[in-house]
């Protein structure tokens, strides 16, 4: 029978040298904010250190730790946006309807990126620039982006999460979507 | 239809509705073309979380944070 290495942990002392690095780039990549996502690397860590009695050695550490963190993220944004009063400039729906005509018809329309998606997901270049979008959407429109497109979540729990209505929560995640294509089809194809 | 289209991505929408967007993208192709970046968009989101490709530059958690942290490990033991 092999060695089981996933049936115990390894000594926490080493989780940071480790998984750090990993989980600090997991964290920022869905909030998009560095002191935010160092925040969140030390409180799932303590978190984890914690509940290492209840590791049960199914599946790796690597993601037994990750989904601390996940859970971690989830009550950061709830914690976030209950007490925040939020400038509601992603609901601005002024930047998308200056992109139809009066017959709700586009101005300038969307233009075809490439004639392969696939080979377009292999470029370095393209994937750069989905990387420079995400970190330019406001803030909130960058969360429900990654709850939504990262972690699967449905958009009733985003709204719960926001703390907005659930058109509050669809003209979010539209409007992120909006800007995203935007900015990428800008800096694509220019 | 754009707020349609990406409201499509997140909920089952009616069977009506769902017909009148398939109808309009067969005679839109900016629509198409718009829905089609949508789900480029997924896909390259997912992957560079696939990838790991998390920042422009490599995620280092500082030294300050990481002897910290060690540091609490250690008195934990």
């Amino acid at each position: 029978m092999p060695a089981d290495e996933a049936s115990t942990l390894s000594p926490p002392t080493t989780w940071v040298d480790t998984y750090g690095d990993y989980l600090y780039g997991f964290a920022f990549y869905r909030v998009q904010d560095e002191e935010l996502a160092r925040e969140l690397v030390q409180e799932t860590l303590m978190a984890a250190l914690k509940a290492k009695d209840s590791f049960a050695g199914r599946g790796s550490e690597k993601t037994w730790l990750t989904g601390i963190l996940k859970h971690k993220i989830i009550d950061s944004l709830r914690r976030k946006y209950r007490d925040a009063m939020f400038e509601d400039q992603d609901l601005d729906e002024r930047k998308i309807h200056d992109s139809f005509d009066h017959n709700g018809r586009w101005k300038t329309g969307p233009a075809q990126w490439a004639s392969n998606p696939e080979h377009l997901l292999e470029q370095k270049a393209f994937l750069d620039i989905i990387r420079k979008c995400l970190h330019e959407l406001p803030e909130r429109s960058a969360h429900a982006l990654s709850l939504r497109e990262l972690e699967g979540e449905s958009t009733q729990t985003i709204c719960k999460v926001l703390n907005v209505t659930a058109t509050n929560c669809w003209v979010i995640l539209h409007r992120a979507r909006f800007l995203m294509r935007e900015c990428i089809e800008t800096n694509w194809l220019q | 239809m754009s707020e349609m289209i990406s409201r499509s991505m997140d909920e089952k929408m009616p069977l009506r509705i769902r017909m009148g967007i398939r109808f309009h993208l067969m005679m839109c192709s900016l629509c198409r073309n718009y829905k089609k970046q949508l789900w480029i968009i997924h896909r390259a989101v997912e992957k560079l979380d696939r990838m790991e490709n998390f920042h422009d530059k490599p995620m280092r958690l500082p030294d300050q944070v990481r002897e910290k942290l060690k540091d609490l490990f250690k008195d934990h033991e």
